[in-house]
């Protein structure tokens, strides 16, 4: 009769139950082997992921008592982290950047610090622990940075016969260069920047040009619309109108890898993919807005940070030693920026031509503080900016500047 | 005896029996949990505060993004809702024509379905590029200016559409499983009364094939409004936010600006929507969808379509 | 049924076009994954590369332990089709062949679970798999689908809402009882659209990644989908491993569909209707 049917229920019901009971074994926060457990989440992509758990087996190898286990997201790190914290299982060390978002999640470090006494402190780049902290409380300990710089192509303009940029550059020189380079090389566009930068990125040609997004106590009315301002966007604009720059729909990237751009601004992400593909190209500081005023970069900050609910504190924080000591430092060479004074000064960092700008840039940088921090919904602003941007950037808009900005800070 | 009957009654629970222990073990807390979310404000990184009707509140009266992105899902829906069933039936009759080699196009259609989401919008990206894509490079040896597909909010629309419409395989094999279903000699029937094919697909094959259109247009409803994958990755939402889809919206409320409690709200308003015309439609179905099952039994005295 | 011969033409021509139509895109990914990177994005786009890089399918399977990946990715898929085929079509039985007290509320709430976008439900979920100590284990991406999914059931329902009721009148004359007929008589001519269901359920759990992504933590659990996707970095993205391991997702799914087409065609020659 029934019996098949409820036999079969049966069976599937005490097959739940027996798979929801032997599951949760294993002691949370240890390993089957009695070791401390710290998970320890990466956004690097693929290939870099094998040489960080290299590193991470070695870390392995030296203590008997942790084990650390990596855990590879990729791009989808945000959405993870952000179950992970929803959901109270938050893995107990991460990379992270955006602190303003996740800080309530994170562990405070400074009484960690303070333990390892002053010279490791002060063994960093002392910027780089603004961009890692939050109400003067660090969160994280930085492991590489990036700031902006003028990449260009080399060949584009030794076949357009004008000389190469200069750390001194303003921005009339690069317009300059874009106009011959445009009419001389056929197909071939003078510079490039994004249709639809980041606001968090975008900032720094306001801090070049004197005025910022917000100030101290975050009001958009009079910065964000200032006269200073609107004359960095319509300077963007006019250069896209005039058809010497063109505005691309990603970073850029590939428009200037294949050659169709002679110049734009990015991060040194793109070192590695630009070596490789054996482009000639040469990296100067950002152009200035005028020759008495340096130019001014973002700085995107990474750095490790431990999980407030973390149960095993101590081995985490042992772990972040590891990862952010000197070694780890010259190990990430080639994929991360040194952030460690020591090991810029032995690896001779400074002496590479196409690192020194990112340097360069970080000195002339510190200082500044992105509205990112300043303002507590950054991330709706954000999107909001980023609209605003686009109506003046967007080629089959390409709004006034003036009524953009002013109807952005009414919102 | 009464056993027996006792049995008899219980029958059809036991069948359904699986689900409803999936759903009671697995489904309806989750949904219960965030429907209460819905009533609380929670940045994901700290303890919710209940806020009452606040995030109901908000989303009517002064989060205009809402409407935006709602109107946006709708005009998606009654574009691609039509468009979709109709490509997908138009090539299910396609492949279940008898002539050799019919199943290598078959296999052929189905390879857009499996290709990964993630590798395929990347690829859109690509063809898509206004000034360095595929497509107007293509376009532009024929002597035509494409637009700026990805760029230009006239267009960005039907870029999505276009790029979504590669999925239609799994729509057109559900379709072609069914015809597929319908015995020969109904048709054969048919023939001898002298139809011509095209009646022959509006007397015969349509009508059978009408709890299969029913399904299709519940669940494409149900997916065009849930759509996130694709726009995340092909467009971000733009440009200039013309394609930042309702899914988009919920999505982005919820990780990208931690806003757990309110994105809840905008989960279930959505939910309340796609019920309302899931209920229409099914209330509709009953003059238009025609079950074997139910033919000739008491209950529906109503004649259906051309059947037999 | 003869046809002319205009109309096999007619329908030749047709065919061919929509294949062009398909087939270009993946034509065009196909040729990519061969190129080197600068190849890829040049422009203007060239179709060939001009050296085949055989080498860069080698590359990217090395390029993270895709080995593994794809048992994880076949052990899913596997344990959720043979849940899925099993489960559905009880359920939607159950709905479709009888009558019964609540059969139309129950069947709302059945299409009422698919209204709910995942990203809402997703953090409770994890909690409660957390519970069940599930999480970092296979366990939620294939428990869940032996307990049926609304689509699916949906899917079902429809089909068997398609058999005349004299169906199994004449067998339940004969003294068979509910189960033997739903065994013994339709799973038999169900064949078909228990395939479609198998070939339905087959690409979206191989394709997915936000499931793993979410209940995962050590590569070691990983599946395919999702070391696919972690070639996308935050800042740049490697697209040409990326293609190459895309490509080599696909074949497994083709070959299974290209079994399964046979058996969609063969179960419709016993008689229904």
């Amino acid at each position: 009769m029934k019996k098949k049917v409820v036999a079969m229920l049966i069976l599937s019901m005490a097959g739940t139950m027996i798979f929801g009971g032997c599951g949760s074994k294993e002691e949370e926060g240890k390993t089957k082997d009695g070791k401390v457990k710290v998970r320890f989440a990466s956004w690097d992509e693929a290939e870099d992921v094998d040489a960080q758990q290299e590193m991470v087996d070695k870390f392995n190898a030296e203590h008997d008592d942790i084990e650390v286990v990596l855990e590879a997201y990729g791009g989808e790190f945000d959405t993870k982290i952000s179950a992970g914290m929803g959901s109270g299982d938050t893995p107990d060390v991460m990379y992270m950047w955006n602190y303003p978002a996740y800080a309530d999640g994170l562990e405070p470090l400074d009484s960690y610090i303070e333990g390892e006494g002053e010279d490791y402190k002060s063994n960093f780049y002392d910027t780089l622990w603004n961009y890692n902290s939050i109400e003067g409380e660090v969160y994280g300990i930085p492991i590489g940075f990036t700031t902006h710089a003028l990449f260009y192509n080399k060949d584009i303009f030794a076949e357009a016969g004008i000389e190469e940029p200069t750390n001194d550059w303003t921005w009339e020189d690069l317009q300059n260069a874009s106009k011959i380079i445009t009419e001389k090389c056929e197909g071939k566009k003078g510079f490039s920047f994004q249709m639809k930068p980041d606001p968090y990125d975008f900032e720094m040609y306001l801090w070049s040009n004197g005025t910022a997004y917000v100030d101290e106590e975050g009001n958009l009315e009079g910065n964000l619309n200032s006269d200073e301002s609107k004359e960095v966007f319509e300077m963007f604009q006019e250069m896209e109108k005039e058809g010497y720059a063109v505005a691309t729909e990603k970073s850029g990237t590939d428009e200037f890898r294949s050659g169709n751009t002679a110049m734009y601004i990015y991060g040194s992400w793109s070192i590695n993919t630009l070596k490789e593909d054996g482009v000639n190209f040469g990296v100067v500081d950002i152009p200035a807005f005028s020759a008495s005023q340096d130019s001014v970069s973002i700085l995107s900050s990474s750095g490790i940070s431990m999980s407030k609910d973390s149960k095993n504190k101590e081995a985490a924080w042992e772990f972040i030693k590891f990862w952010t000591s000197e070694e780890m430092n010259k190990e990430r060479i080639g994929r991360e920026l040194p952030v460690l004074h020591s090991v810029v000064e032995s690896e001779g960092i400074m002496e590479q031509p196409e690192f020194k700008p990112f340097y360069t840039m970080l000195e002339q940088s510190s200082g500044y503080t992105p509205a990112s921090f300043i303002i507590e919904s950054w991330s709706e602003l954000s999107e909001n900016l980023s609209l605003s941007f686009e109506r003046v950037f967007n080629p089959s808009t390409l709004e006034d500047v003036s009524d953009v900005l002013d109807e952005a800070v009414e919102q | 005896m009464n056993q027996k009957k006792l049995l008899k009654n219980m029958t059809p629970y036991l069948f359904i029996m699986p689900w409803i222990i999936g759903f009671l073990v697995f489904t309806i807390g989750p949904l219960i949990f965030s429907l209460i979310m819905s009533f609380f404000d929670w940045p994901l990184t700290s303890d919710p505060t209940f806020v009452g009707f606040g995030n109901y509140v908000q989303m009517f009266t002064k989060d205009k993004q809402f409407f935006k992105s709602l109107v946006i899902s709708l005009k998606y829906a009654a574009i691609f809702v039509p468009l979709n069933m109709i490509i997908a039936l138009f090539l299910a009759m396609l492949i279940t024509q008898p002539v050799r080699g019919v199943k290598v196009f078959r296999t052929i259609y189905y390879i857009p379905t499996v290709i990964s989401g993630v590798a395929v919008s990347i690829l859109w990206g690509w063809i898509l590029n206004g000034d360095y894509g595929v497509l107007n490079y293509l376009l532009s040896l024929l002597g035509i200016e494409g637009p700026k597909w990805l760029v230009d909010p006239a267009w960005a629309l039907l870029a999505v559409i276009i790029a979504s419409a590669f999925g239609v395989g799994s729509m057109m094999l559900i379709f072609y499983t069914d015809i597929k279903n319908i015995p020969i000699d109904v048709y054969e029937a048919a023939a001898i009364d002298g139809a011509n094919p095209a009646r022959q697909f509006f007397s015969i094959t349509l009508p059978i094939i009408t709890p299969t259109i029913l399904f299709n247009l519940i669940t494409s409803i149900i997916s065009s409004f849930q759509q996130v994958t694709l726009v995340m990755l092909l467009t971000g939402g733009g440009p200039l936010k013309s394609t930042y889809f309702y899914g988009l919206y919920t999505y982005n409320n919820a990780f990208k600006h931690h806003k757990l409690g309110y994105a809840s709200a905008n989960a279930w308003v959505m939910f309340v929507i796609i019920l309302c015309l899931t209920a229409l439609v099914f209330k509709s179905s009953s003059a238009w969808v025609f079950y074997e099952s139910e033919a000739g039994g008491a209950e529906k005295k109503k004649k259906k379509g051309g059947k037999k | 049924m003869k046809m002319s011969k205009t109309s096999k033409i007619i329908i030749y021509i047709l065919l061919g076009l929509v294949a062009l139509y398909f087939l270009s895109p993946f034509v065009y990914m196909l040729f990519t994954a061969f190129k080197t990177e600068a190849e890829a994005i040049a422009y203007p786009p060239k179709l060939f590369p001009e050296t085949w890089h055989f080498e860069n399918f080698i590359n990217a399977w090395k390029a993270q332990p895709f080995g593994t990946f794809f048992l994880n990715s076949i052990l899913v898929t596997v344990g959720t089709t043979a849940g899925q085929i099993l489960s559905c079509s009880l359920v939607a039985y159950g709905f479709a062949r009888f009558n019964f007290k609540g059969k139309n509320v129950l069947f709302m709430i059945l299409l009422s679970t698919m209204m709910i976008p995942w990203d809402v439900t997703m953090i409770p979920q994890y909690m409660e798999f957390k519970m069940f100590g599930w999480i970092n284990t296979l366990k939620p991406l294939i428990i869940p689908a032996w307990f049926g999914s609304a689509y699916y059931i949906f899917l079902m329902r429809q089909f068997l809402m398609g058999v005349p009721r004299d169906f199994e009148e004449a067998a339940r004359i004969d003294g068979a009882n509910a189960f033997q007929i739903y065994w013994k008589i339709f799973m038999p001519i169900l064949k078909p659209s228990l395939i479609l269901v198998g070939v339905l359920n087959m690409i979206s759990v191989w394709n997915d990644y936000l499931g793993p992504l979410i209940f995962l933590q050590d590569r070691s659990k990983y599946t395919l989908a999702l070391g696919l996707a972690a070639f996308k970095g935050v800042h740049e993205t490697q697209i040409i491993p990326m293609l190459c391991i895309t490509i080599i997702m696909i074949i497994p799914p083709i070959i299974v569909f290209i079994i399964a087409q046979k058996y969609i065609v063969e179960g419709t020659s016993g008689a229904i209707k």
